[in-house]
């Protein structure tokens, strides 16, 4: 005992001995206060350094406020679009679809075409047209890839990742810009961990034109995109994820009020304002929808993958006739099946099996699945305005809970923002919501799925330590009641206006779920266990309780996961009695498995859109597999950097 | 003996040190990280990420301390707080982080202008580390907790679980490749210029060549796919074990999970192990046996009329083999290691794979533990081969 403390002192002194040279190094020192005022120091060979506090200084002479001196000129970008032949560029990457695919992913505005709030009417539609293309640079100054006024060149840094299909369809545009209109841009294909880094790249808008995607979703959201108070500078610490420098004030303030109303015709107003300014000003270049595909054994039926929800949703409706056991193949394994803290999506599709699902996202839109009814204002759902005063908690148009007082912008009842002047009257919007639950929902073990359950999942998931990356959510609810087994009431802070308040409130968690592992909970029940250590318990993390239409009956690591029938599942039991999970190494490894039987169905997150679709769609051509190609919500676009830094 | 012992751990502790420095520094500079990815989507609605939120996730992977600090926390569990001796609390002012990094701006003569993080507007002190998990340090057996692929718990299940998948493929295929390419090489080297050497020499220099991942993927579509569809018997193409029973032809149905599942599926990688492995084995063998033929004693032996057979065993192989010893000491650390390519080609659930997917998905400490372990093999490795050394070559002393 005494030669292993000896030892270990032993260690600590010899990489102390080894550290300490090295934190000198790197400069540690003691704690010490922000600095709050500007440091100017002048050098005849060296840079003039500015020091910026971040939140409170206001930097005078504010980076990004200089126009670009091509991009800066909406003719300039205007021409970009009509130079650019996307149907050709949906060709280069996915040649395995028809004409007929490839023109349904073209996209005019941010929102894909069959969207709830995609617009039509008055939104400018860009079409391959290079003659037009060339006048707007005539316009604009340019002739024939050169400044008329100066000479200079037509040069523009195009920034995007390295995938390969980006690549692929980057160097297609190269071509087609610099033939058909003389615009000649210079790729960077970045790492992508350099692209979508904190400090780096898009985060710090070191851009002229930026490729890359954003993962569209049922409710539009864009506000944190297009909203003239998202613009990211050093002023605000690079908040917001406007990077166009976009600041467009009809589109601006469109953009607040449809996220700020939970009227959904006065959103798809509000929306067709904002698609038809994005597409005028050309700020950001839409090219398409990318493509996911999932493939699955020809004999399974009722394989019904869907753009906007898990491909499994419907998994209790699955048949495979002669087969009681179906496989699905990852190339991912999930880290954990509990998707607080887990949010990669092959382990919501795995953890999907285990719940019993109380919304569904089909095409862009909501269902209620194990609700009663979706709420709506005036049947479930209030919106009341109420007088607030000082020291209330309110929400803020940040998205934050405060605190009312001086100084505090909200929105008010009207809609309209306001930053109060700490003594007059307001009023904000209070939003109620109501859930009712179906009857006879039961965890695997028979019990029912009580009142104990749901406020055991709203303390668990409102906990700052259960590891959830963000509380928004919580944040916005002033009360939570779990008035019965069966019902919800959400009462939220003044100003919250969630649009998709319909989709649901705080999930369930078994309470009386035992304990059995080794460690300080053994013999307890979860209920018992702290939120902070529900990450690592394997109750939660590896063989947590089901309520859905599967259980969970092993996981190997590295290997596979089993699920069996959930013989209590309040829903229609599923027809296929077990479903193994098995993880490839890669897509080479899943579609080979594919092909020779031994995994029955490949998700769009596993197949995805790369080279092995070929191989799968020709499989499907020949009758050995069935194979579903979908336009997914992701989008590829380039954005317009209109300032330099 | 003792002398030597001695100072071969007391080096092969200095090397473990270094090694894991450069290894961590190594990593800590690779792209990526928990926080990339969050810049991905919309950063607004229910889901908005607050920069709370940030600082949390960055205090969870420990991003918000300098990496001296986070070297020696996870290479011997220091600091965890202050130090307290009789009731006195030292160092817990010392600052060994940033929370939010400081911000300036350079502009330069000739007009451009540079963002750059500058000075720290919120620091971490070793009071702030108290409530932080912290392992005991992997020198002292603790491999810590893994970030992504078994997120939040123990690396120790992670590798356990792995384990011996690894040692059956590596330990197998190893033994078979010994056992017949060191009788190969032998063969080959006395009886050079056959017809069986020429034949051995081309099989084993494809074997050398041709990269692993390759005659992975061939044998998949000889011995799985195409045979299975030309009705003949076939060889399942991944996994360690099936998930429902399968027929083959001429064998019959074989059940998920039994004996000779597992053996069917351990034959195709175990066998593109044996190929590789054999090939090497047998040139380095045949090579150092050629040299040793040649030299005098081994003519003194033949003239002193001892068998053929005693003069190749016993005299020409004992000193071959020197070298070849050479390369089996990375044996061990391989046996941990697992073949990465094979293992993912197969895909075998072994540590090779585990390496490869947590480099891929960034899970650092999982990626540092198992190179922590193949260093430390392959340093084991290195000391029994200098033991057996003095073995083979009594005139080598480890003195």
């Amino acid at each position: 005992m005494l030669k292993q403390q000896f030892l270990r002192r032993a260690a600590v002194l010899f990489v102390i001995a080894m550290v300490v040279p090295l934190i000198a190094a790197c400069g540690s020192q003691a704690a010490q206060q922000p600095i709050k005022e500007t440091v100017v120091v002048k050098e005849t060979s060296a840079p003039v350094k500015e020091t910026v506090v971040v939140e409170k200084e206001v930097v005078t002479d504010a980076s990004f406020t200089t126009p670009h001196p091509i991009l800066g000129d909406v003719k300039v970008r205007q021409a970009i679009a009509y130079c650019t032949n996307r149907p050709e560029l949906i060709k280069s990457v996915y040649p395995f679809l028809t004409d007929e695919q490839q023109k349904g992913l073209l996209m005019d505005t941010f929102l894909p075409k069959n969207h709830w709030a995609a617009a039509s009417d008055g939104v400018t539609v860009y079409d391959f047209n290079p003659e037009k293309g060339i006048a707007l640079l005539k316009e604009a100054g340019w002739e024939e890839g050169a400044n008329v006024t100066t000479g200079a060149p037509l040069f523009l840094k195009f920034t995007t990742t390295s995938a390969a299909f980006r690549q692929t369809w980057a160097t297609v545009l190269e071509q087609q810009l610099a033939d058909n209109c003389g615009i000649t841009i210079s790729r960077t294909h970045a790492p992508a961990s350099w692209w979508f880094g904190d400090t780096t790249g898009l985060a710090r808008r070191d851009y002229e034109l930026g490729a890359f995607a954003w993962v569209g979703q049922a409710d539009p959201g864009g506000i944190s995109l297009y909203a003239c108070n998202q613009i990211p500078l050093p002023s605000n610490n690079w908040e917001g994820q406007n990077g166009m420098g976009w600041c467009n004030e009809a589109a601006s303030k469109a953009i607040i009020a449809a996220n700020n109303t939970l009227d959904r015709d006065e959103r798809i107003k509000q929306y067709a304002i904002v698609q038809q300014e994005f597409s005028k000003d050309m700020v950001s270049l839409p090219l398409f929808n990318r493509v996911e595909a999932a493939a699955a054994n020809v004999k399974l039926v009722n394989f019904k993958p869907n753009p906007t929800e898990y491909y499994t949703y419907n998994i209790e409706e699955w048949e495979l006739p002669g087969k009681d056991t179906a496989v699905l193949g990852f190339t991912q394994e999930p880290a954990s099946l509990y998707t607080l803290v887990e949010s990669a999506a092959v382990a919501t599709t795995a953890a999907g099996l285990l719940s019993a699902k109380m919304v569904t996202s089909l095409d862009y839109d909501y269902q209620a699945v194990g609700f009663t009814k979706l709420p709506k204002l005036g049947d479930g759902a209030t919106n009341v305005d109420i007088d607030v005063k000082a020291g209330d908690m309110v929400w803020n148009t940040s998205g934050e809970a405060v605190a009312l007082a001086k100084d505090v912008e909200v929105t008010d009842a009207t809609g309209a923002t306001v930053v109060w002047d700490g003594s007059s009257p307001l009023k904000l919007k209070q939003l109620t919501v109501s859930f009712e639950m179906k009857p006879g929902m039961k965890w695997q073990d028979g019990s029912p799925v009580t009142k104990a359950d749901y406020e055991l999942g709203q303390k668990t998931t409102c906990d700052k330590e259960s590891g959830a990356t963000t509380f928004t959510f919580c944040d916005s609810v002033q009360t939570f009641t779990q008035e019965s087994d069966t019902k919800q009431t959400l009462v939220f802070l003044p100003g919250v206006q969630w649009p998709t308040f319909y989709t649901g409130g705080f999930g369930a968690a078994p309470s009386k779920q035992p304990i059995e592992s080794d460690g300080p909970y053994k013999g307890k029940t979860l209920a018992d266990v702290p939120a902070k250590d529900w990450p690592t318990l394997p109750e939660v993390a590896e063989m947590p309780w089901s309520n859905g239409p599967y259980k969970i009956t092993g996981w190997e690591k590295g290997q596979k996961m089993t699920f069996e029938a959930n013989e209590n599942y309040y829903g229609t039991a599923p027809k296929i009695k077990k479903i193994v999970i098995q993880f490839y190494a890669d897509t080479n490894a899943a579609v080979a498995a594919l092909l020779t039987g031994d995994v029955d169905v490949l998700g769009t997150e596993t197949l995805g859109a790369g080279a092995e679709v070929q191989t799968v769609v020709d499989a499907a051509a020949k009758g050995k597999v069935q194979v579903k190609t979908l336009a997914s919500p992701t989008w590829e676009h380039i954005d317009f950097n209109m300032f330099v830094k | 003996m003792a002398t030597f012992l001695t100072r071969r751990i007391i080096q092969m502790f200095v090397v473990l040190i270094a090694s894991a420095l450069v290894s961590f520094g190594l990593l800590y500079i690779a792209p990526g990280g928990p926080l990339s990815g969050l810049r991905q989507a919309q950063n607004s609605g229910r889901n908005k990420i607050s920069n709370e939120d940030i600082l949390r996730i960055k205090e969870r992977f420990e991003l918000d301390l300098y990496i001296p600090y986070r070297f020696s926390r996870w290479l011997i569990g220091f600091p965890t707080g202050p130090v307290t001796i009789a009731g006195q609390s030292f160092l817990a002012d010392t600052v060994v982080g940033c929370a939010i990094p400081g911000q300036a701006r350079l502009r330069y003569p000739d007009g451009r202008v540079e963002l750059i993080e500058d000075g720290c507007r919120q620091y971490v002190t070793v009071a702030d580390l108290i409530d932080r998990r912290a392992s005991r340090g992997i020198l002292f057996g603790d491999f810590g907790l893994s970030q992504v692929i078994l997120r939040d718990r123990p690396i120790a299940t992670l590798i356990a679980s792995r384990l011996p998948y690894t040692l059956q493929l590596m330990g197998v295929s190893a033994l078979i490749a010994l056992f017949i390419g060191v009788p190969l090489g032998v063969y080959s080297a006395v009886r050079q210029y056959s017809r069986f050497d020429y034949t051995m020499t081309t099989i084993s220099f494809i074997g050398s060549s041709i990269p692993t991942f390759v005659i992975g993927i061939i044998c998949i579509l000889v011995f799985a796919i195409a045979a299975k569809e030309a009705g003949l018997p076939y060889l399942p193409p991944g996994n360690a074990v099936a998930n429902s029973d399968y027929v083959v032809p001429f064998i019959g149905t074989v059940v998920a999970e039994s004996t000779l599942d597992r053996f069917l599926h351990f034959v195709m990688p175990c066998s593109v192990l044996v190929f590789v492995n054999i090939a090497g084995y047998s040139r380095f063998i045949r090579s150092g046996m050629l040299e040793v033929l040649r030299l005098d004693y081994v003519r003194t032996a033949r003239a002193k009329g001892l068998q053929e057979r005693t003069v190749v065993l016993k005299h020409a192989l004992r000193n071959a083999m020197l070298p070849f010893i050479t390369i089996m000491a990375g044996v061990l650390a391989e046996l941990f290691a697992g073949a990465a390519i094979t293992e993912s080609i197969f895909n075998w659930p072994g540590l090779g794979r585990l390496l490869v997917d947590s480099i891929g998905r960034n899970d650092y400490s999982v990626a540092m533990a198992l190179t922590m372990v193949s260093i430390f093999l392959l340093l084991i490795g290195y000391l029994i081969t200098d033991i057996l050394y003095s073995i083979l070559d009594p005139r080598i002393r480890l003195s």
